[in-house]
């Protein structure tokens, strides 16, 4: 005889309910909890609301809530709003970006930074994905992916300070390089374009990695070894065959790397330069800066936002074609 | 709990009530399709189940902030000894909730957005952002005659006038600051000017905080940097805020990087990332007396300074618990210059200085000859000198 057999062992029924310990187990076998979740059950309906009810209300309270919060706040006059005052609705936060070239110059580079930066790590990053995906013997790609992974256990500041050390004036770079003799003074590394690039490419070289990952692993090999029985060489194989294969991947990893980079702030403000000043920067400007123009600020993220997903959306249509912005 | 939130709760209860109200008629009609599911419920469990519901619209608890033996205080990191907090703890029962800020619009904002009921008691402002939160009915002014430690105050700040508004005291000081001029004494020759900064020995070799660099720029160049006289006269102070943007904009090529916070500035003197820099005078202090070849001084076109108080929030939901803190804090000479020796910054209670050790004394003091170069933010004309400082930030960062 088994527990499930045995009431007095489970702590089963004594009437009709069976009873749990816990309170999520007192709650399950309560009448009411039973009989709301009786009559959800009956109708069709009522499972889907079931089934959609979490996953809707996290969606909704979590990621669209506070972008529908930011959007309000673009458009009232003054935020936060003193107690006893309402808010005045104005699109004046929104002429300022149109009116000044000001801003428009690090709007600009945020863009085309995020895209270079995402080019450079859709190439940087495919060998490895295909090396891990192809090359590795299949008993050991999972450790391999996971050796990769590991950098990413640790949050992203701690990765961004992680690159102060490494390329400081005193950081190992310098360091070595002046250990090694090839140079006497060391060599600015930090606070430009380059210290800029390459942290942000460590930081999300993960958002490119896994989509490229899956979709290379996909790619049956027997296609690539008889695209060589029939001629073609490795050159011809990767373009004719590997290439439009991983096309999923490559547009899910570069959308992915794009939205993030567009909206990276903690590590530019580490890692840049007054050379290489982007957008988040200047927004985060209006919500701490001497004015506090808080509105401003929310308005400026709405136009970033809409830009980048405009972006990537046009990305997503041109080079995945329909198939990849239907779930847009 | 507001009316408003009352209010809310009460119609809440009230549409409650009516959704039970039609469960428990469903609950009746259906009670045969329900006991064929075993899903029996009867009036007493209906009304167990109300009372549950209800229960936290009733209850309505305390909010925790505004229980009487804690005290909430907004401050910057470092600013009060954990030693005082742990003695002050033990000795009132009163438990300390420290929320760290390093901005004063945050604070500022936080308490705008909480109106009438502040969850914080207790908030560090400086002497020139005060008439913004006293304007704003933020603050309540400070009852001196409830602090029997006011007189170990130094005299000079005792009746600080960035303190003192319309007769009435805004905040009690509790260390001062400055801007300086901060150098790696190994890497760079000495220097009485800010000139030194645009200095093409050092070029890529410097740092700023632009917002304040600006300030001192518009003095360098013999401008008002903190707009006082600027009052009413707009189209001057854009024309001097130009003119020190442009000279900025020229320069740009000097600067390694423009920094917000202190630690980043201490952090690239430390990896010799920069050799030169516009500080505070608290995190270079501490670089000092970490024992870092730095030398602080205030060049001869002279700076700004500035006066953290603690402030007691208007409305304050533990006031007895705020004026029993602040009096324990000006207790002793000690508590000041611990709090000097964790934040770098100049204590203003009297003799401090003969409790700080030589190395600590000279990173936090400086030559009477240079301490009079001194020129205390003032709080006149701040909207227009933020506003027109906040644009030519934004055009500098964008050259």
């Amino acid at each position: 005889m088994n527990d499930r057999d045995n009431p007095a062992r489970s702590g089963g029924p004594t009437g009709n309910a069976p009873r749990y310990s816990g309170w999520i187990g007192r709650l399950a076998g309560s009448s009411a909890y039973r009989f709301s979740i009786g009559m959800l059950a009956q109708s069709r309906a009522g499972r889907l609301a079931m089934l959609l009810a979490v996953p809707l209300l996290w969606i909704v309270v979590f990621h669209i809530g506070p972008i529908f919060q930011l959007a309000r706040i673009s458009f009232l006059q003054q935020f936060p709003i003193p107690a006893g005052s309402s808010g005045a609705y104005t699109w004046a936060n929104y002429q300022i970006f149109f009116a000044d070239s000001v801003y428009f110059v690090p709007f600009v580079r945020s863009l085309i930074f995020s895209a270079c930066v995402t080019l450079a790590a859709l190439v940087i990053v495919y060998p490895v994905a295909y090396y891990v995906a192809k090359v590795v013997d299949p008993r050991r790609r999972t450790k391999a992916l996971l050796l990769l992974l590991v950098p990413f256990w640790a949050g992203e500041l701690i990765r961004t300070f992680s690159v102060i050390m490494l390329l400081a004036n005193r950081g190992a770079a310098n360091v070595l390089m002046r250990e090694l003799g090839l140079i006497d003074r060391p060599i600015p590394l930090l606070y430009n374009y380059f210290s800029l690039s390459f942290g942000v490419l460590y930081l999300i070289a993960l958002f490119m990695l896994l989509p490229l990952y899956a979709a290379i692993e996909k790619i049956p090999s027997h296609l690539v070894d008889a695209a060589a029985d029939l001629g073609a060489g490795p050159l011809t194989r990767f373009r004719r065959i590997i290439l439009p294969l991983s096309k999923d991947g490559i547009v899910s990893g570069c959308s992915l790397v794009f939205l993030t980079c567009v909206g990276v702030f903690a590590s530019p403000l580490l890692l840049g330069g007054p050379g290489t000043v982007i957008f988040p920067e200047i927004i985060s400007a209006f919500f701490h800066g001497a004015s506090d123009k808080w509105p401003v600020g929310a308005a400026f993220s709405m136009i970033m936002l809409v830009a980048a997903l405009a972006i990537a959306g046009l990305f997503m249509r041109i080079v995945g074609g329909s198939r990849s912005t239907r779930f847009m | 709990m507001s009316d408003e939130a009352q209010g809310r709760s009460a119609g809440l209860l009230h549409r409650g009530s009516g959704f039970l109200a039609a469960t428990t008629r469903q609950t009746s009609q259906r009670g045969s399709e329900r006991d064929m599911n075993g899903l029996t419920t009867n009036r007493r469990q209906a009304l167990k189940l109300m009372g549950v519901l209800a229960a936290p619209m009733i209850i309505r608890p305390r909010a925790s902030w505004a229980q009487g033996k804690v005290l909430n205080i907004t401050t910057y990191d470092k600013f009060v000894p954990q030693e005082f907090i742990d003695k002050f703890q033990s000795d009132t029962g009163i438990e300390v909730r420290i929320r760290l800020t390093d901005d004063q619009g945050k604070q500022y904002n936080l308490l705008t957005a909480e109106g009438s009921n502040p969850s914080t008691d207790i908030v560090t402002v400086t002497g020139h952002r005060l008439t913004q939160f006293i304007n704003s009915n933020l603050l309540a002014a400070v009852d001196t005659g409830r602090l029997k430690n006011w007189g170990n105050l130094a005299p000079s700040y005792k009746d600080a006038p960035q303190l003192t508004i319309d007769g009435k005291v805004w905040g009690v000081p509790l260390l001062a600051g400055f801007e300086a001029l901060a150098r790696n004494t190994e890497y760079t020759k000495a220097s009485d000017s800010w000139s030194i900064l645009f200095d093409p020995e050092y070029k890529s070799y410097t740092s700023y905080i632009i917002s304040d660099f600006l300030s001192i720029t518009m003095r360098y160049l013999g401008k008002d940097g903190d707009y006082v006289t600027y009052e009413g006269k707009r189209e001057e102070a854009q024309q001097a805020t130009n003119e020190a943007r442009d000279f900025l904009i020229k320069h740009k090529d000097m600067v390694r990087k423009y920094y917000d916070a202190g630690s980043e500035m201490q952090q690239m003197f430390v990896n010799e990332d920069i050799y030169l820099a516009q500080t505070w005078s608290g995190p270079t202090s501490k670089l000092i007396m970490d024992g870092h070849p730095i030398e602080l001084s205030i060049p001869k076109e002279g700076t700004y300074g500035f006066l953290y108080s603690f402030n007691v929030v208007n409305n304050a939901p533990n006031a007895d618990s705020a004026y029993l803190f602040l009096d324990a804090i000006l207790a002793s000479p000690e508590i000041g210059a611990a709090m000097t020796r964790q934040s770098g910054f100049t204590s203003t209670f009297n003799g401090v200085d003969k409790v700080l050790n030589d190395r600590e004394r000279a990173a936090s003091t400086l030559p009477e000859e240079q301490i009079q170069r001194i020129q205390f933010f003032s709080s006149v004309n701040r909207d227009m000198k933020n506003e027109l400082i906040d644009r030519a930030v934004a055009e500098i960062k964008a050259a």
